[in-house]
């Protein structure tokens, strides 16, 4: 039922907000959403596949499809200026195990999905949000926006958002607010993130157990 | 009479001057902007409150919550949720009028008088399938078309986060919900009601809300910090009609609902 208009969905919710003249980002942000998005269903409805491979293939389309070292600066706000260089590499590097682990985990839990494309926003600085609903079997859809912004002259994803929450945005205002808490000490949150990369292994490794 | 109000006025009064938060310096523009930017001056009474509702939430509403999601089956859940959902139509199609939206307004007089007789009194949802797709409207979020700005932000135990806006708005809905107008307070049924609807509104809510708060509590450096984001976010989204699960197509169809 979801799936059935697919593309005549793509195509209708395009056409108005082409007039924006979002130049040719648009057109490709929505086939790389679909493309993505595609592959991503594909394997959480994989018959057979265990959770590990599901995560381990969920992580591979993320590094593939997002701009992970434009979001793990953008979650530092103000704080990415001025950083030790060092304690910036290091944080980065964390970070971005930590969201794609983080996302590749939730993805991975999830089975009989449809996936298709809503309408596409236009938003600031020429990027557009190409929402999708996304819906588990039975349940009522939710909306799920990616963001997709002109990097290095491809499309790619820069920000999820879930329910009208953007996940970059909201984790740069819990960051800056620890970070206000504990003067400005990028090393105290990259030894944050790594404890819950930590737990997560415990967490994947019981369940796998099971 | 009088004492215990002027009492009570001032002791809030103090909460609240203890509650404020102090601005950084004019030195550190970037610090003040972030300040302006989080809309939030009684940041520290706000987080106390965090607190307490954090303790009320993990000693009664978490573990209600989760027991109503064990003991009631999904499929009960989910009629219960359409039951609820139905008796707030006339308050959704109230917003959606006052925004001055008829399409909208229209999908919930049809939701409401479809719902209310083919659906058995809201149990079953057979408008969406019939092209009538459900959205959410509330006055916070009309008062927030109508241009109102979101005023400061608040965290009140038990419901949570909120700004002054919504907590307006909250009120107003109360006040315009037709069911409140009916019966009289010593009729037991119309009492039962009055305290059934409320509770399974909260379980239902808080039950769907499990995962996705276990989750931040877990995961984030600061939970507050993102409640706090998250929420403005979402009111904003709401406020833009970006949240609804459904797209129509040139001819007005809707699709996607399920």
């Amino acid at each position: 039922m979801l799936l059935r208009r697919p593309l005549l969905a793509a195509v209708f919710a395009t056409a108005p907000a082409l007039a924006f003249a979002q130049g040719g980002l648009q057109a490709s942000a929505v086939s790389m959403v679909e493309t993505a998005g595609r592959k991503m269903v594909d394997l959480i409805n994989a018959p057979g596949a265990s959770g590990e491979q599901k995560r381990q293939q969920a992580a591979a389309l993320l590094r593939q499809y997002v701009d992970l070292n434009g979001v793990s600066r953008f979650v530092l706000g103000r704080y990415a200026r001025g950083a030790d260089t060092a304690a910036l590499r290091e944080f980065q590097s964390t970070f971005e195990e930590w969201i794609v682990r983080n996302l590749a985990s939730r993805f991975g839990e999830l089975a009989g999905v449809t996936f298709q494309v809503a309408r596409t926003l236009p938003r600031d600085e020429g990027a557009v949000e190409v929402q999708t609903l996304v819906a588990q079997s039975g349940k009522q859809p939710a909306i799920l926006g990616w963001r997709v912004e002109n990097v290095g002259g491809a499309p790619k994803i820069v920000d999820l958002v879930a329910e009208g929450s953007s996940l970059r945005l909201t984790t740069r205002s819990e960051y800056s607010s620890f970070l206000g808490q504990n003067n400005g000490d990028l090393g105290k949150l990259t030894a944050r993130l790594r404890q819950q990369l930590a737990s997560l292994t415990e967490r994947e490794g019981q369940l796998a157990a099971r | 009479m009088r004492r215990p109000f002027v009492a009570l006025a001032a002791l809030s009064l103090a909460a609240l001057a203890a509650g404020c938060a102090t601005p950084p310096p004019a030195s550190d523009p970037e610090a003040l902007a972030e300040f302006h930017q989080n809309n939030d001056p009684l940041e520290p009474l706000n987080r106390a409150s965090y607190q307490v509702d954090l303790a009320i939430d993990t000693l009664v509403l978490r573990p209600a919550a989760e027991a109503y999601g064990i003991f009631v089956p999904e499929p009960v859940r989910d009629r219960v949720r359409n039951v609820l959902d139905n008796l707030r139509m006339p308050v959704i199609f109230a917003n959606d009028v006052l925004q001055g939206q008829p399409r909208r307004a229209g999908d919930s007089l049809a939701r409401f008088a479809i719902n209310s007789t083919v659906g058995v009194l809201g149990i079953f949802d057979a408008a969406t399938d019939m092209g009538y797709p459900a959205h959410y409207s509330d006055f916070g979020q009309t008062l927030g078309r109508w241009g109102m700005e979101e005023g400061h932000f608040l965290w009140i135990p038990v419901i949570g986060p909120m700004n002054a806006r919504d907590l307006a708005g909250f009120g107003v809905d109360i006040a315009m919900d037709p069911w409140g107008w009916f019966g009289q307070s010593n009729d037991p049924w119309v009492n039962a009601f009055r305290v059934a609807r409320p509770t399974l509104v909260v379980l239902d809510t808080r039950q769907g809300l499990i995962d996705v708060l276990d989750d931040i509590r877990k995961n984030s450096v600061d939970p507050y910090a993102t409640l706090r984001s998250a929420y403005r976010q979402r009111r904003q989204a709401l406020i833009n009609y970006e949240l609804d699960t459904f797209a129509r197509d040139p001819l007005g169809r809707a699709y996607g609902g399920n």
